[in-house]
């Protein structure tokens, strides 16, 4: 049951990941495209709007994969010198970060609520209701808030976390 | 609440929170929400959320993944092998020889990348080796990477620029532009030195370079015209105002593709892993910046920044002693944080002061990202002194030390750069503007 869970999870956010990948490489085709149909005098309507969705999507999916792979940057030097105590010391640290995301991600999901409420529609060309693009947004970031927390029980209960170490080279 | 106590407490509580390891975003988040909640009282989930849904969704920010993804495709191309066999001809006899290479290609891809850290692992993978075999000291082997490598966030495009342009509304890409110059400036700072110290030195004996002929030269610099095609697509087109900065960016991600592509080196696995890096590194620093978006909404709430400008004002400092005030502060805390969340935490409190002082900010984004490039070949937490750590298995403090002189060329730059301030503003002013 447990092992089902955790085998789930891990998919969600790789999936999720592969989604927000999907996402950046749209905006890479938008762009062009831009490029393109402004020599050849054709616009198409609310395509900076369009790009715009594209790149909070893929932020905002990409952010649990994103954890566990490292990415996130956090001071460690303070934990460093805590030597044999430093797991006391993350432990808080997750536990305060699922904290700030839980709060985040409930009030992301209300935004999308009151957008879809009052009919929000976009400012630009494009007309979209907002909530349709926001709804990335709401869950990208419960997503995030659910693997702070899993990241957290999973120290508070093993005593190791399943952050890697990481191998980006910005 | 008295303004000094506000600004404590929550400076307090940021540090707690970030000593205690908890992420840059989360931690500037919880900042934003207990201002507006607790000292403001205003309902902070509403604002903030808003707030971090139009930061994020924002046309200008697509700049930021399409120059990270067009980094990590070079990354993984052949592009460092051709910019040393390029190079190498070219550099070998003049004093110095090969060392220049580090300096020349940290330059010349610099102006394909938009990270330090990407810069100096691709430049430093093919002339460490090549270099350590020569017999060059190894002291200067490694340092005149660990400085030059800066040039990837002097020279656009900068991954840094672009944090720096979302966050005070300024032209991304005339941020960018306003580089060109002073990174190349210090690029002369660095050859110079090299140069100097091939002279000077006692025990510099590398292994001589073969002489070779003009033919030979131009024909290995024929490795060159990839680079310089992609610099051109990526700069050319942003000065000559043909192209927004995601105009090049893009630009520039189906040139790297392309460059990939006729290397051989565009396999499905490397193209697939250059995607998902670009993804979670553009993700990460998205997340700084909504988080850092809510922050500044934050202090506009409680009106801080106008007040700390305004008492900074009371001193009647001029422009020069502000800017040495800063320079300070960015060298403390670039020993404990990345130069992006540097310029995230702080630029809501500090543009209000810079403006008042009445600098440009153009110039101002230019002098932030040297002063904390100049912090991170600092021991203990440079990044980039990690990464020449385990790329030459020396102690990082060691790495540090042999770094010394490179921080004293970076500041000798911060004052030129004081001196002339053109440098960084005039380039700006001559770029066309793009009639989108």
């Amino acid at each position: 049951m447990l092992a089902s869970l955790r085998k789930g999870l891990d998919a969600v956010y790789l999936w999720c990941g592969y989604l927000a990948a999907l996402c950046m490489a749209s905006i890479l085709v938008i762009t062009m495209l831009q490029v393109v149909t402004r020599y050849l005098n054709i616009s198409i309507t609310g395509i900076t709007e369009y790009a715009g969705y594209l790149m909070a999507a893929s932020t905002f999916l990409a952010l649990a994969h994103a954890l566990n792979s490292g990415t996130h940057i956090r001071i460690e030097t303070v934990a460093k010198f805590m030597g044999s105590r430093r797991i006391t010391l993350d432990m808080a640290a997750f536990g305060v970060a699922a904290v700030i995301t839980s709060w985040f991600a409930w009030h992301s999901c209300s935004m999308v609520y009151v957008s879809y409420r009052f009919n929000d529609i976009s400012t630009g060309l494009d007309a979209t209701p907002l909530w349709i693009p926001q709804l990335t947004m709401a869950f990208g970031n419960v997503l995030f808030a659910v693997a702070i927390t899993d990241n957290f029980l999973r120290l508070l209960f093993t005593g190791k976390h399943g952050i890697q170490p990481s191998t980006e080279i910005l | 609440m008295d303004p000094i106590v506000m600004v404590v407490l929550l400076l307090g509580i940021m540090f707690v929170l970030l000593g205690s390891g908890v992420w840059i975003g989360p931690t500037l988040m919880a900042v934003a929400a207990i201002a507006i909640d607790v000292i403001a009282g205003r309902p902070a989930g509403a604002s903030i959320s808003t707030t971090a849904w139009s930061t994020s969704s924002s046309w200008m920010l697509t700049a930021l993944p399409m120059f990270i993804w067009m980094g990590d495709i070079l990354f993984h191309s052949k592009l460092s092998e051709d910019l040393f066999k390029g190079l190498a001809p070219l550099m070998g006899r003049i004093p110095g020889g090969l060392l220049h290479t580090n300096v020349m290609g940290c330059t010349l891809f610099g102006s394909v990348s938009g990270s330090s850290v990407a810069t100096l692992t691709t430049v430093g993978k093919m002339t460490i080796p090549e270099l350590r075999r020569r017999g060059y000291p190894e002291h200067l082997v490694v340092s005149t990477l660990a400085g030059p490598a800066t040039l990837g966030l002097m020279i656009p495009p900068s991954i840094i620029m672009i944090v720096y342009g979302a966050l005070t509304n300024e032209s991304i890409a005339a941020i960018n532009i306003a580089g060109i110059l002073p990174g190349l400036v210090l690029a002369g700072l660095f050859s110079g030195y090299v140069a100097f110290r091939a002279l000077t030195m006692k025990d510099y004996h590398p292994a001589e370079e073969p002489k070779v002929s003009l033919r030979e030269k131009l024909h290995g610099a024929r490795r060159l015209i990839p680079v310089i095609i992609l610099l051109t697509v990526v700069i050319g087109t942003m000065l000559a105002g043909i192209a927004t900065a995601t105009e090049a960016a893009a630009t520039g991600v189906v040139g790297a593709l392309a460059l990939a592509l006729w290397q051989g080196t565009l396999t499905r696995e490397n193209f697939m892993a250059s995607l998902m890096s670009a993804t979670r590194s553009s993700a990460m620093i998205s997340l700084i910046l909504v988080s850092a978006g809510s922050l500044s909404l934050a202090m506009g709430y409680l009106g801080l920044p106008e007040m700390l400008a305004t008492w900074v004002d009371s001193f009647q400092l001029s422009a020069f002693w502000l800017l040495m005030g800063l320079l300070v502060l960015y060298t403390i805390l670039g020993h404990f944080l990345d130069g992006i969340s540097c310029v995230a935490l702080t630029i809501t409190i500090v543009e209000p002061m810079v403006r008042h002082a009445g600098i440009d900010m153009i110039w101002f984004g230019i002098f932030i990202v040297l002063v904390v490039e100049m912090a991170q070949i600092t021991p203990p937490v440079g990044f980039n002194l990690t990464v020449l750590q385990s790329m030459t298995g020396h102690d990082l403090f060691k790495i540090g030390w042999w770094s010394v002189p490179m921080h004293i060329i970076m500041l000798v730059m911060v004052f030129i750069m004081i001196a002339f301030p053109e440098l960084a503003t005039w380039l700006p002013k001559q770029m066309i503007p793009v009639s989108a």
